[in-house]
């Protein structure tokens, strides 16, 4: 075999404000070898492929390919180098044909200048079936299913010619048999001695498909090892690395009655949750686990209102409520904090404290249906010092803080409405340790002042470390509720991967 | 040291209050100028006059901007609801009045013009908040639909001869202020006491900044869209009353291409074309430096085909800045 190493990345070091995303990483790749990254969220797997494929640019740090030094400044820099990645979230044109989405950005040209369809379309039906993948390079990329079009995404990453090949958890949406089909595609790729660094949570694809695997903590490499002198329990506990329990605070609540009680709910879209039954409780932490892609955060929004259901019930505090909307479920004491922060969280061009009490301005209100801005401000102020926001002034527009110091805006907006159920869906994304376990102590607080909460979130030993139950679902339906003394990433993992 | 703190605040106070300094600039540059000639109470009071029906435009199409909206059919709803005003004050002898022989009460020809407003408005604001149909698109159908109907309502003819009453509505003055100064003064402060203190205003606010998110806050976005078209169109309804009362009559062409000016006034004035942003003190300015611009370059001799251009660069300068200090960083 050859020596050199296809792709070296030695001591990158990448900070963002607040954060040290990664120290001193060294990641060293063998052509014609599947080389699995393993790590929990928020490890630093991303980052380091951001950094590899030019989105982030280092802080310090040296990139090799083949042994020669590069430094890419973008992305297109890095595909010309022949580094290619597949993104955990699809990233193609839905209205356009499946041969125009590969040939994005390097569409063949004819000799005046215009695109070559029929050249885009031969080249693209030769490497189609070259992968065995069984599809027309004319057809909209978007009339294809979720697993096709993430199958034809690792075409057009293959159809770079790459030397490096990285997939970020490509087979969150694929099915067993496609999984199987992705897995010649990477045998062959191993064949042409390329290079494939693949990023997955699940245990069995890591053994079935890799040679090796390196394990990333808290920003930093651990080590790379065999997969043969590799188990199980050895990558989970080189993951997980230190007592899980430490990293979560204390909390004494006293579980009490039920708050809210989901029956048979089912989404009117037939691939999304189906005959979901659950109650919460006061005092009550339930974590929702799950793959990407198990509709958890589907389910959640439907309870929340902001999404249709075909049938099913729900119950707050015994009342059944009808066609449920946002305003109707914070009326009843539900509040939610939605997982995408950016997307449907934050108010970016207003200040702290109107973003703080958007949700509550009902309640401040003087006799001539006039808003109390003194009062408002008041409170918003409480609320964010008792949860320790960090701002400079509370007229300081949202968009400027931090990500931990947002999220802790929006909890305080939402506990300014008062809620008994408040439904987290990955309340500490984005987040850095210290605010994470701030965040942990706010929601100890909440159950122990008798509120229930629901959380929905990706990372194990949160789920494990903070819940009371924790309810698992798989492709939309529940496939299982584990008690506290159950909670294990094995119990969670086994669920979750039910149906695949 | 001290000089250059000084500088930045200056350049602080320059980018947080841009409309205001231009604002301000202006006047100093036309002052200077002119040697002071332009500036006379007689000839401010004049600008203000001419600004003032586009004041109720720009205060309409200023809120929709906020929910991250837009209105083309300003111009031709203003023409229409002008000659829906017109035609219930003309002059009863006058033979070729849309009802001849008849004479209304002076509230008829305000409230119908106000209602046809308001129709347009509601009519505008369900196609956009429940028919989810683009506010450009929505706006520019119903541009059309009102430059329609006011040519079939007035058979394409001038809608004149006025009486009176009618026309005192916007002529008369209280004291040395002009009745319209007063009426524009009225409707601005209700609009700030919407935008400012009240739920459904600063809902407004929310959904321009962040739909979603605004939906998730249980905020009801359908119905609060609908409600800012609808707000608008009473105020356009207003502001084809006082055209008409001010100029005597109404024809096909009254407003004209006010909605450019309008929605240039309000950009101007710091309301961001991306949502979420902007004040009624920002939007009155703003028609006031577009009104300023225009009569200070008439003062000063420049040709009116000149002023146009001035005025498009001034627009786009306005919007290049206002992108640069909202552009969401990467």
């Amino acid at each position: 075999m050859d020596t050199t190493f296809a792709l070296e990345m030695e001591g990158i070091t990448k900070t963002f404000p607040g954060v040290k995303a990664l120290d001193e990483v060294t990641l060293r790749v063998k052509p014609g070898t599947v080389h699995a990254l393993m790590g929990e969220n928020g490890a630093g797997k991303s980052t380091l492929m951001k950094c590899l494929f030019g989105i982030y640019q280092e802080d310090r740090g040296i990139i090799k390919l083949k042994g020669k030094e590069h430094r890419f400044k973008d992305s297109h820099d890095a595909l010309n180098q022949g580094v290619s990645m597949i993104h955990q979230e699809l990233s193609n044109v839905p209205e356009r044909s499946v041969a125009e989405n590969l040939y994005l950005g390097r569409e063949p040209l004819n000799k005046i200048g215009l695109i070559d369809h029929k050249k885009m379309n031969d080249e693209t039906r030769s490497l189609l079936e070259n992968l065995e993948i069984n599809v027309k390079p004319e057809v909209r990329i978007g009339s294809l299913s979720i697993s096709m079009q993430q199958t034809c995404e690792i075409a057009k990453a293959v159809s770079y010619n790459a030397s490096v090949v990285v997939m970020d958890e490509p087979t969150s949406s694929l099915t067993d048999n496609e999984v199987q089909h992705l897995f010649k595609i990477i045998n062959r790729l191993r064949e042409q001695n390329v290079a494939v660094i693949y990023i997955s949570h699940k245990m069995e694809e890591i053994f079935t498909i890799a040679d090796e695997v390196s394990v990333m903590r808290d920003g930093q490499m651990i080590g790379t090892y065999d997969v043969t002198e590799m188990t199980n329990e050895k990558l989970i506990s080189l993951m997980v690395g230190r007592d899980a329990t430490l990293r979560f605070p204390e909390f004494k609540s006293k579980v009490g009655e039920v708050l809210l009680k989901v029956e048979n709910l089912s989404s009117p879209n037939p691939r999304s949750f189906q005959d979901v039954s659950f109650e919460v409780h006061r005092g009550e932490i339930l974590g929702i686990g799950g793959l990407v892609g198990a509709q958890r955060t589907e389910l959640m929004e439907a309870i929340f209102g902001v999404r249709a259901i075909r049938e099913g019930k729900i119950y707050v505090d015994g009342d059944e409520i009808l066609n449920m909307t946002p305003r109707k479920a914070i009326e009843h004491g539900i509040g939610m904090i939605t997982e995408d922060r950016r997307g449907s969280g934050i108010f970016p061009l207003m200040d702290i404290s109107n973003n703080t009490s958007i949700a509550s301005l009902k309640e401040y209100l003087n006799k001539l249906h006039l808003l109390k801005h003194k009062e408002m401000k008041e409170e918003s102020v409480r609320y964010n010092k008792a949860l320790r926001t960090k701002t400079p002034t509370m007229e300081t527009l949202i968009q400027n803080l931090s990500g931990g110091n947002q999220q802790k805006v929006i909890i305080s907006r939402w506990l300014m409405t008062l809620p008994d159920v408040l439904i987290m869906d990955e309340p500490t994304r984005g987040i850095d340790v210290g605010a994470k376990y701030e965040i942990y102590q706010i929601m100890g607080q909440l159950v122990e002042q008798g509120k229930a909460i629901i959380m929905v979130s990706s990372e194990m030993p949160e789920l494990i470390g903070m819940s009371h139950r924790v309810m698992v679902l798989c492709s939309g339906k529940c496939t299982g509720v584990l008690d506290k003394s159950e909670c294990t990433q094995e119990n969670i993992m086994r669920l979750a991967t039910k149906f695949m | 040291m001290e000089m250059k703190k000084l500088l930045k605040d200056s350049k602080k106070v320059a980018t947080q209050y841009t409309t205001w300094v231009t604002f301000v600039g202006l006047l100093l540059l036309l002052s200077i100028l002119t040697n002071g000639q332009a500036l006379r109470w007689g000839s401010i009071r004049n600008l203000l006059i001419a600004e003032s029906v586009r004041s109720f435009a720009a205060l309409g199409v200023g809120m929709i901007i906020i929910t991250k909206g837009i209105d083309l059919s300003i111009g031709y709803v203003v023409c229409l609801t002008a000659s829906v005003a017109a035609s219930f004050a003309q002059n009863p002898d006058y033979s070729s009045a849309v009802y001849a022989g008849q004479s209304f009460p002076l509230i008829i020809p305000i409230v119908a013009a106000v209602a046809a407003g308001g129709l347009f408005g509601l009519f505008n604001g369900y196609l956009i908040a429940y028919g989810k149909l683009p506010p450009f698109i929505a706006t520019l159908g119903s541009m059309s639909i009102a430059k329609g109907l006011q040519l079939i309502y007035t058979k394409a003819a001038v809608v004149g001869s006025l009486n009176q009453n009618f026309k005192n509505i916007s002529q008369g003055s209280v004291g040395p202020v002009p009745n319209l100064i007063i009426y524009v003064a009225i409707a601005a402060f209700i609009v700030w006491i919407l935008l400012k203190h009240t739920r459904q205003g600063t809902h407004f606010y929310a959904i321009g900044g962040n739909a979603q998110a605004a939906r998730v806050s249980g905020i009801n976005v359908e119905r609060d869209l609908m409600m800012v078209y609808f707000y608008a169109g009473l105020l356009y309804g207003t502001a084809g009353t006082l055209l008409a009362s001010r100029l005597g009559l109404a024809n096909s062409l009254t407003a004209n291409g006010m909605e450019l000016d309008a929605i240039a006034a309000v950009t101007v004035g710091g309301v961001s074309q991306n949502g979420g942003v902007g004040k009624v003190s920002g939007m009155m300015v703003g028609v006031f430096t577009m009104g300023l611009i225009n009569y200070g370059m008439s003062f000063l001799g420049v040709d009116s085909y000149y002023q146009q251009l001035v005025k498009g660069f001034i627009i786009i300068i306005a919007v290049y800045f206002d992108m640069k200090k909202y552009a969401r960083r990467a």
